[in-house]
Parts: structure tokens; C-alpha cells; sequence
């Protein structure tokens, strides 16, 4: 039991972490209006598209935002749960020529398409029909965040960016164990390090392909001259490299050397390919392109206690990968021993 | 031997992926299609998928060290 407990408590992490990760509703949310173009001064129909929502007749309030006036529909036909039409007088001087659509639906809350119509004419300000609030909306449950483009797919967050995670925190313990053997040159840290390398690499390549897939159904192609895939993959090729070299080598006291010199570099390399040249250049990737990571943008706070228990439930999977590896590893010396003797 | 496999390998996944790269220019196809259908939520039991069978692969090639360990010790 003793050895046990976190072992038992990653297994526990990923289990609930997998399942809220895909149990959790997705937030409803305007999705689509049509037409976008309100000539103010005139009187409009908006058909409207919700996402997960559950318009029902008379429970549906809609307004357009504009430069901080709220103009309010006069009636609203519910068509079904996730259609409805506005009828709405647009007043002439409106200030911005963008508006927002807000609709505020029962046990979805206030929700607000931005940029959603666009007004020809810019005026100071609306000169009737408008008000300077409009009432919250209250929205049942907990819900992970609607973002266009990603819907559904919003979940891979809490499998695919973990899978990363893991790969980092095993190549920290091979750094470290291949300082150590620098230090003491002992076989068995260098084939811990060894053993941390090859299951960090199966993350990786669960990490590529994981991202690939989500990268189709998002920006649209298997692979994307992105800083941070090709950072990645190159990360990937240069421990690949690690196995490679400290394969090619037969003496094992000269083996362990090179390997642990070898992996200092590559860690330092995957640092600057996956943490620091992403942030430098523009990224598809969330967090890059000159943003600290995991700003207030980019992630949720709703996504947040599954996403952070479905790091660490992997984060302790790894490593309970790396347990066994390593103590395989073990037995093997144990084997190579005996038969030499 | 290693090579041998290794190009039977590449094989199958041209075979199995270089269709759907092919097509993917054009009209979209079925893959795409399912990718993107209801919310793309089709994606993320994808992801998953992968991760398991990289799981699972993962357990059948500690399965074969083990394995050889054990012929080797009974030599």
C-alpha cells in the first residue's frame, strides 16, 4: 500500500478528470445571425442560431449592443430550441458600426454574439428606442466555455495538453538522473534516464498525433507550419536521436557519458523548441505569440480544475510507466550480471 | 528483419492515410466530415482513441521485453 497510494491516485485523476472532461455540457450560445448588415432607421427581422440552448416560447429576450446602448427587440418568435427571430427597430445615430447580439434565454443566462451585425451608419449616439442596461441572465450549472471553431472539441484540452505535460516532467527526471550519472557515472541512473526518454516519447508521439487530429478539425490541416508543431516535432527527433546514439555505443561506462552530455542539450534544446521560440513567433497555439501561457484568455476558469487534475493524474500515469521501465531495466542489469559471471 | 518491418509498416499507413491527405483538397470527405460533425465532438473520441491504443501498444511491447527476459533466464 505504501508504494501504492499514488499510483492508485493518478489512475483516480484520470479517471475523473477523463470523465468530466467528457460529461461536462458545453455552454450555450449565439452562434450565427442572419442577416449581419441592420440599416439603422428601419425595422429588422435576426434569425438567430443558439448552441446548446433551449429557447422556449416567451422565455427569450434579445438585444443589439452598441457603443454601450442596448436595443431591445419588440417581440421575439421562438422557432425551436436553438432558432428564434427578433423583430427589432434599429434607431438611426448609432455610434459604432459594429453591434452585439445579446440573448438572454431561461437556464442558458445572458449570452452575447460580438461583432454580430453591422450597422452602414455611424451616428452620436441612438436617438430612441434604446437603454443603458439590460437585465443578467442566470445560467444553470457548470459548463465548459462555447468557442467558435472548437465547440465539442474544447475537451481534447484535458487529454491532449497533459500529454505534453507528462513528456516534460519525464524528461526533467532524465535530466536529472543524467546529471547524476555525470556525477557518479553509474550505469542504473543512466538507464533510468534511458527508460524516462523512451516513455517521455511515447507521450510525445500520443502529444503529435493527438494534436494533429485536433488541428484538422480546427485550423483546418493535419499540420500547420506552426512554431510550436514544428518545435514539437523537432523536440521529438532530437531525443529520438538520444536513443539512437546511446544505442550506438557498446562500451556502457563510455555509453552512459555521452548519453547524459547528450541529454543535458536536448533538454535545453526542447526548452527553447516547445516553451521559448513559440512565444516568440506567432502561434496558432493558445498562450504564444508573445502571451504568457494560461492568461485569463485563454483558459477558462471552468476548464481549469479538470484540466489541472487531468495534468497530474498524467503526470503520475507517466511515472508509473517510468516505475515499471525502470525496474525492467534493473532486472536486466541483474540478467547481464549473472550471465557474465 | 527491422527494416523489413519497418517498410510494412510505412505501407499500411500510406495505404490507410494517404487517400484522405489526397482528398483533402477537394469536396470534403468522409473523414473530415465525421471530424466536424455534431460540434466535432467526433474529435475529441479520436483523441481518446489514440491515447488508449498508444496505452495499449505501450503494454504489449513491455509484454515482449518481459517475455524475452523470461526465455533468456530459463537458458
Amino acid at each position: 500500500m505504501k508504494q501504492w497510494w499514488w499510483k492508485l491516485l493518478a489512475a483516480t485523476l484520470v479517471l475523473a478528470a477523463s470523465i468530466a472532461a467528457l460529461r461536462v455540457p458545453i455552454a450555450s450560445a449565439i452562434v450565427h445571425a442572419e442577416p449581419s448588415t441592420l440599416r439603422p432607421g428601419e425595422r429588422h427581422e435576426v434569425l438567430f442560431t443558439g448552441y446548446n440552448t433551449r429557447f422556449a416560447p416567451g422565455e427569450v429576450e434579445a438585444y443589439l449592443e452598441n457603443g454601450g446602448q442596448f436595443v431591445p427587440a419588440g417581440r421575439v418568435d421562438v422557432i425551436d430550441s436553438t432558432h428564434a427571430r427578433m423583430h427589432v427597430f434599429v434607431p438611426a445615430g448609432l455610434r459604432e458600426d459594429m453591434s452585439d447580439l445579446i440573448v438572454i434565454a431561461a437556464g442558458s443566462g445572458s449570452m452575447r454574439f460580438t461583432d454580430a451585425i453591422h450597422n452602414p451608419v455611424k451616428g452620436s449616439g441612438a436617438e430612441e428606442n434604446a437603454q443603458s442596461t439590460v437585465p443578467r441572465g442566470k445560467r444553470d450549472g457548470y459548463a465548459f466555455p462555447t468557442r467558435s471553431l472548437l465547440y465539442e472539441s474544447i475537451r481534447n484540452l484535458n487529454f491532449h495538453v497533459p500529454m505534453w505535460f507528462t513528456m516534460m516532467m519525464l524528461q526533467t527526471v532524465a535530466l536529472v538522473l543524467s546529471i547524476r550519472v555525470l556525477r557518479s557515472g553509474a550505469e542504473l541512473h543512466d538507464r533510468g534516464a534511458a527508460a524516462a526518454v523512451q516513455v517521455s516519447l511515447l507521450f510525445a508521439v500520443l502529444g503529435l498525433v493527438t494534436g494533429s487530429i485536433w488541428a484538422r478539425a480546427t485550423w483546418g490541416g493535419w499540420w500547420t507550419s506552426d512554431a510550436k508543431l514544428n518545435g514539437a516535432a523537432v523536440t521529438t527527433l532530437i531525443y529520438l536521436a538520444y536513443l539512437v546514439l546511446r544505442g550506438s555505443v557498446a562500451d556502457h561506462a563510455k555509453r552512459a557519458r555521452l548519453a547524459a552530455i547528450y541529454n543535458v542539450f536536448a533538454y535545453v534544446l526542447m526548452l527553447l523548441f516547445i516553451m521559448a521560440l513559440p512565444r516568440l513567433n506567432d502561434s496558432l497555439h493558445p498562450g504564444n505569440g508573445g502571451n504568457p501561457a494560461f492568461s485569463q484568455y485563454d483558459l477558462d476558469d471552468s476548464l481549469r480544475p479538470v484540466f489541472y487534475a487531468a495534468v497530474l493524474g498524467w503526470m503520475g500515469i507517466g511515472a508509473w510507466l517510468l516505475d515499471l521501465r525502470y525496474r525492467l531495466a534493473r532486472i536486466e542489469i541483474r540478467h547481464e550480471d549473472a550471465r557474465i559471471r | 528483419m527491422k527494416m523489413r518491418a519497418f517498410a510494412k509498416h510505412l505501407i499500411l499507413m500510406t495505404l490507410l492515410f494517404g487517400p484522405a491527405s489526397a482528398m483533402a483538397q477537394g469536396e470534403p470527405d468522409w473523414l473530415v466530415d465525421k471530424l466536424y460533425g455534431s460540434g466535432k465532438i467526433n474529435t475529441v473520441i479520436a483523441v481518446v482513441s489514440v491515447i488508449l491504443l498508444g496505452l495499449f501498444f505501450w503494454l504489449y511491447r513491455q509484454d515482449r521485453r518481459i517475455a524475452r527476459m523470461e526465455k533468456h533466464g530459463k537458458e
